[in-house]
């Protein structure tokens, strides 16, 4: 197969421009998804709920060094079946579908999926049907439909890559040149607000304080108290002995 | 400590601040003084940091009563961040320095209003209520804070003061062994709980005592004053009406405590001959005896 010369003025007026446009538009959504994105605010209950858990973890971690009965005083203050604090506190299971996540949900398609949407149907309809550039390596043919997108050519070599297809590795590959221009956690990277939605992460509802009780207070009464000093008499006795001995 | 000013660069103080947030001391006067001889025309070279420094030197500022710098940036910081509750705390901060108590609770009380989840303002309210000496409010409120954010280790240790200022021992030994949960291996921590047990005083609470005292030496063997606990807590015990093989352990614990009390003291001792010392303690001690005669 004969080399394909490619016009220079395809990498001036395609190959650049299409780079430069997903960059600045990476950058436009970084700023628009911090000027209306809300701080979430926390709610109180919340706030001695998590407090509650964690004086709760922290004596089945660290009870062991408290005396006997001081353990079993929290744990009672815990635990205690009509008056304990886990048994007592009932809180009203999170609303789902509350108006606050719904505008959440509708703020991150915005930032999200609109302009994906609207930049890549522009590029493509603008940028169609260039042949931009060619990957360094043989590919096989079955990379042809990724990298050839738009350019259905079946005698072209599967390493030519199309102004689409360069697109889209644009979009998937430009994560660590935000990284390095707006520093760590930036909201330019779409992938990855992508990868959320496909798991389900991006809205993950505040957990069910209920169920983080009842576990909490599982945990908790099946701790048994051991006295991590139980020994510590008969150790230093010994080094006295020892030293007494010397 | 002893900086040469004239000599720091303003990366140099920069980093200094940096040390000391992180550690979280306070150097007050190294502050302040640094703040002006160096850091103050620099500042904006410092860049984000710039609003962190800023907050450190109005903290110092307010510990040495320079009310002119507290203010000075105060007014820079409000005027980057209007409205912002974080600078709303340090102008309250700054009416109390003033002991403009009943203005400052209003700065506070707004703030409270704004965002109930805040737990600084909670806590500077108490101090108020501390500064004006109403320790029995203080102690109903910071009861009350603590009901809400149960796991604040630092409030419970100043709820422990509070009751001990108030001879409530047993309820600053529950509020000690809160501060023990979350940090167990803090000798000092240790050594703390036995001295409230030990002045609790009973066969039960001294032997208590004795042991976080125990745990105290096995976790710092140069912590002085556990050692010295342990001496007291043991020959009490050796003096008790307990079976005679454990009074014999008692006394020999005893011994042991003193002698490396003693090692300790005379290792570190910078006084070669306290004799002298020793006699006129003596007589200090003879004239108290029979003053209270």
């Amino acid at each position: 197969m004969t080399e394909l010369l490619i016009d220079p003025d395809i990498r001036v007026w395609v190959f650049l421009p299409i780079v430069l446009i997903t960059f600045l538009v990476g950058i436009v959504r970084h700023y628009v998804s911090i000027l209306i994105s809300t701080q979430k605010k926390a709610e109180m209950t919340q706030i001695m709920d998590s407090q509650a858990m964690i004086r709760a973890r922290l004596l089945r971690e660290n009870g062991k060094y408290l005396s006997a009965q001081s353990f079993s005083m929290r744990k009672n203050f815990f635990n205690n079946e009509e008056t304990g604090y886990f048994k007592t506190q009932k809180r009203a299971p999170v609303a789902q579908n509350s108006s606050a996540m719904l505008t959440d949900m509708v703020k991150g398609n915005f930032i999200n999926v609109l302009p994906m949407v609207v930049i890549g149907g522009w590029i493509n309809w603008m940028f169609s049907g260039f042949v931009t550039t060619k990957v360094p390596f043989p590919l096989t043919l079955r990379f042809k439909p990724m990298l050839q997108r738009g350019v259905e050519l079946a005698s072209l070599d599967a390493a030519w890559v199309s102004s689409a297809s360069w697109y889209f590795l644009n979009v998937f590959g430009l994560r660590s040149i935000y990284t390095l221009v707006l520093g760590e956690n930036n909201h330019a990277d779409q992938t990855q607000a992508q990868a959320d939605a496909m798991t389900g992460a991006a809205m993950t509802m505040p957990q069910d304080p209920k169920a983080a009780f009842k576990a909490e207070w599982e945990a908790l009464e099946i701790t048994e108290y051991h006295n991590a000093l139980k020994n510590i008499d008969a150790d230093m006795l010994s080094i006295a002995n020892e030293a007494i001995a010397s | 400590m002893s900086l040469n000013y004239e000599e720091m660069s303003w990366s140099d103080v920069r980093d200094q601040f940096r040390k000391w947030r992180e550690e979280s001391g306070r150097h007050s006067e190294d502050v302040v003084q640094l703040w002006i001889a160096v850091l103050e025309d620099k500042v904006y070279k410092t860049g984000n940091e710039r609003h962190l420094i800023l907050e450190q030197v109005i903290v110092a500022a307010l510990d040495t009563a320079r009310f002119d710098i507290a203010t000075k940036c105060t007014k820079q910081l409000s005027a980057e961040f209007p409205g912002s509750l974080r600078v709303m705390k340090f102008k309250a901060m700054r009416l109390e320095a003033l002991e403009q108590y009943d203005a400052a609770n209003e700065v506070l009380d707004a703030i409270i209003e704004k965002d109930e989840t805040n737990a600084a303002p909670r806590k500077r309210k108490i101090a108020i209520m501390k500064a004006r000496g109403l320790r029995l409010d203080a102690i109903k409120e910071l009861n009350a804070y603590l009901k809400k954010f149960m796991s604040d280790q630092e409030a419970w240790q100043e709820l422990c003061n509070l009751y001990l200022a108030e001879g409530e021992f047993g309820k600053a030994a529950f509020c000690m062994e809160e501060v023990l949960l979350h940090n167990p291996h803090s000798h000092l921590i240790h050594q703390r709980l036995a001295d409230i047990r030990y002045t609790m005083s009973g066969v039960e609470n001294i032997e208590i005592a004795r042991t976080y005292y125990s745990q105290a030496i096995k976790l710092n063997p140069h912590n002085l004053r556990a050692l010295y606990g342990l001496f007291l807590c043991c020959s009490y015990l050796a003096n008790s009406k307990a079976v005679s093989l454990k009074r014999k352990e008692s006394q020999k614990l005893a011994q042991w405590a003193l002698e490396q009390a003693m090692d300790h003291t005379t290792r570190h001792s910078s006084i070669n001959n306290n004799d002298k010392w020793i006699a006129s303690l003596d007589l200090a001690f003879g004239n108290l005896e029979i003053k209270s005669n």
